[in-house]
């Protein structure tokens, strides 16, 4: 229940800068998903968030305080490990009323702040157990409910899912949605998992070293990703990027083939040289001799759509189409962007070039 | 893998060797130990009886129950000494975190030391006349003290050698187990808001019994057989003040020839060091996590 603003912070361990600089905003009651590379800074800018890391420069404010000095236990917020960092020792009781205990507060005060969190959590049955005899999943709701009993004005996650195998994976993604929708707490969430990020999240943070790439919805950063990174995170598989010449109305393959710049999302005019970037999902199968010739070079059926590896303009080219198609290797398909959907990068900056033709 | 039939000869002749040795070194002198302990010798070393009159001689043996008054006496008081200090110490080492090489040496120099060294040196030192040990108190206007000569204080002064001797070891052991903690648990603790004090006493110390009765079983194995030091030092003495079981039983084998009785006195320590061992692995069974 606070906003969180980050002004110019800087995190330097020794000699080497983490994170340069990063201004963000983060609203009240707002789901935020901070996702990059390894080494993108993303962790680093969540301990430093908790208080687990100094701050070396800027303003950090958590509501209208700005917490910069003040430790991690005077924060108001809690934090999810990615390996839970449950207290090995202690039932799943105590180690929920381990942080209410070291407020001071009394037992009759504690017990029922458990039971309420238990039951939300839905982890009522192993409230004497340990640690030890609990499977992952249980742990990851443990350490959730470990946070939730504090009542923290911040929620920060740090990949907490990552050592969950897929189909829990899934469970919990949306059990952590719809219990932030109850909670109405500020939430950030910290994952290398672009997939998380897009269903999580209210607002995506896309970092690359120590930087904030792009800052959006999940709809925002699919549908018009600021720059070739940002395009080639976020979706899966990656946007498929293939160098063009632009010919008057008309973009030059490496193969020779032609597009119409109308297709386009961008505007071409006024450039020489473009990257093209289509995502696998929009590319359109047409008729032979349109658009541009993919040799089918393998075939991965998902039941619901079909990825097809192809090659294409000189190089290797992914696509997702219709399984009623049914797509064998070797055979050739005549592929071409739908329409509005490809978008265009600028190769020297990487920054992608919107419909005015400006680069944003 | 699938062990076929005629390689098990194979295997079992490779093993012998092991066996052989296990059974020959370990096995047939304890077994003769206790077969002796059943058997009464005249001084020449004739067997003149069987039976279990050194057991019972035993329980009416003032000098016995000496002995295993002075050996948990030692025991529990070099102990305790040994894991406070031992614990502390680790804990100072582990915020150190790196530690000069130097340091390392001289910090494990106390238990590289042979016994029979480490004893001269302290009888150097505890010396009540000439002693370095004596020159310090009296500098500090302190009355001398007779040391290892004194029958109230000579077990605490074997008690500190030994501590001396074994702190950094049982140090060793507990930074060992310092450093194979969970560092995101600190963490965690950290933004649950819990002081030093909390984080010690809540979280390190539970984390760190199992390692402690690791270190607690290695410790009493030693202890309870407590040998060397006293008999380069005292010899059990002043007038059995520092009599411990093992000595007893090795004076009454080895100076007084009474091998029977001193198979008891040895087949009792025994039972104790098993127990003590045994109990101990019980107690890690309950303070594992």
């Amino acid at each position: 229940m606070a906003s969180i603003t980050m002004r110019n912070l800087v995190k330097n361990y020794g000699n080497v800068t983490v994170i340069p600089g990063l201004d963000l905003e983060i609203a009240d009651e707002e789901f935020i998903v901070l996702v990059g590379p390894s080494g993108c800074g993303k962790s680093t800018l969540l301990r430093v968030l908790a208080g687990l890391e100094a701050i070396d420069g800027g303003d950090l404010m958590i509501g209208d305080r700005r917490v910069n000095e003040l430790p991690a236990a005077k924060r108001d917020i809690a934090m999810v490990f990615q390996d839970y960092a449950l207290y090995p020792h202690m039932t799943v009781r105590q180690n929920m009323a381990f942080a209410l205990e070291m407020r001071g507060l009394s037992a009759a005060e504690i017990a029922p702040r458990i039971e309420e969190a238990a039951k939300l959590l839905d982890i009522q049955p192993y409230l004497d157990r340990r640690p030890k005899a609990l499977s992952g999943g249980q742990r990851q709701r443990v350490a959730m409910g470990r946070a939730i009993v504090r009542d923290p004005q911040v929620f920060l996650f740090d990949e907490p899912l990552s050592n969950l195998d897929a189909k829990l994976r899934g469970q919990v993604r949306a059990e952590i949605k719809t219990l932030s929708k109850k909670l109405r707490t500020t939430m950030v969430f910290v994952t290398h998992d672009q997939i998380e990020a897009m269903t999580m999240a209210d607002r995506i943070v896309v970092m690359k070293a120590g930087i904030i790439q792009q800052v959006g919805t999940p709809e925002e950063v699919y549908e018009n990703p600021a720059n070739l990174f940002v395009a080639s995170f976020i979706g899966s598989p990656s946007m498929n990027f293939l160098p063009v010449e632009v010919q008057a109305d008309q973009l030059r393959l490496v193969d020779g083939s032609l597009l119409p710049t109308t297709l386009m999302a961008g505007q071409a005019a006024g450039h020489k040289s473009l990257t093209l970037g289509i995502r696998p999902e929009h590319f359109e199968v047409v008729g032979e001799g349109q658009g541009i010739a993919a040799d089918i070079r393998l075939v991965e059926p998902l039941g619901s759509d079909t990825l097809v590896h192809a090659f294409a303009a000189g190089q290797e080219v992914i696509a997702r189409v219709s399984p009623d198609l049914r797509p064998v290797t070797g055979q050739r398909l005549w592929l071409s962007p739908a329409s509005g959907k490809a978008h265009l990068f600028d190769p020297e900056t990487e920054v992608r070039i919107d419909g005015t033709g400006k680069v944003n | 893998m699938k062990v076929e039939h005629d390689h098990r000869g194979q295997m079992a002749a490779m093993s012998m060797p092991a066996l052989v040795f296990t059974i020959g070194m370990i096995a047939f002198p304890f077994l003769y130990t206790i077969w002796m302990s059943f058997q009464s010798y005249s001084s020449t070393g004739q067997v003149t009886g069987w039976g279990g009159e050194n057991y019972l001689r035993m329980v009416a043996d003032g000098e016995f129950w000496n002995g295993i008054w002075i050996t948990f006496y030692l025991y529990v008081l070099s102990l305790v000494m040994q894991l406070v200090l031992g614990t502390s110490l680790a804990l100072l080492l582990f915020r150190a975190k790196r530690l000069p090489g130097i340091v390392r040496s001289l910090f494990i120099s106390p238990f590289m030391m042979p016994p029979v060294v480490a004893g001269m040196m302290w009888l150097v030192i505890l010396d009540p006349s000439l002693g370095a040990a004596n020159w310090i108190l009296t500098s500090l206007g302190l009355p001398p003290s007779a040391w290892l000569a004194s029958p109230v204080l000579v077990v605490p002064t074997l008690a500190l050698i030994d501590t001396w001797q074994w702190t950094p070891y049982v140090a060793l052991i507990v930074l060992g187990g310092l450093q194979s903690l969970p560092p995101s648990v600190y963490e965690a603790a950290e933004i649950d808001g819990a002081s030093r004090r909390a984080v010690f006493w809540r979280i390190t110390l539970p984390l760190l019994l199992p390692t402690l009765v690791t270190a607690m079983v290695l410790r009493s194995v030693d202890l309870l057989r407590f040998f060397d030091l006293i008999y380069i030092t005292t010899q059990g003495g002043p007038s059995n003040h520092s009599m411990t079981l093992n000595i007893y039983g090795f004076r009454t084998g080895f100076e007084f020839f009474q091998l029977g009785y001193a198979g008891a006195l040895m087949v009792t320590l025994s039972v104790l060091v098993l127990g003590a061992v045994m109990a101990f692995n019980r107690l890690r069974n309950a303070v594992e996590w």
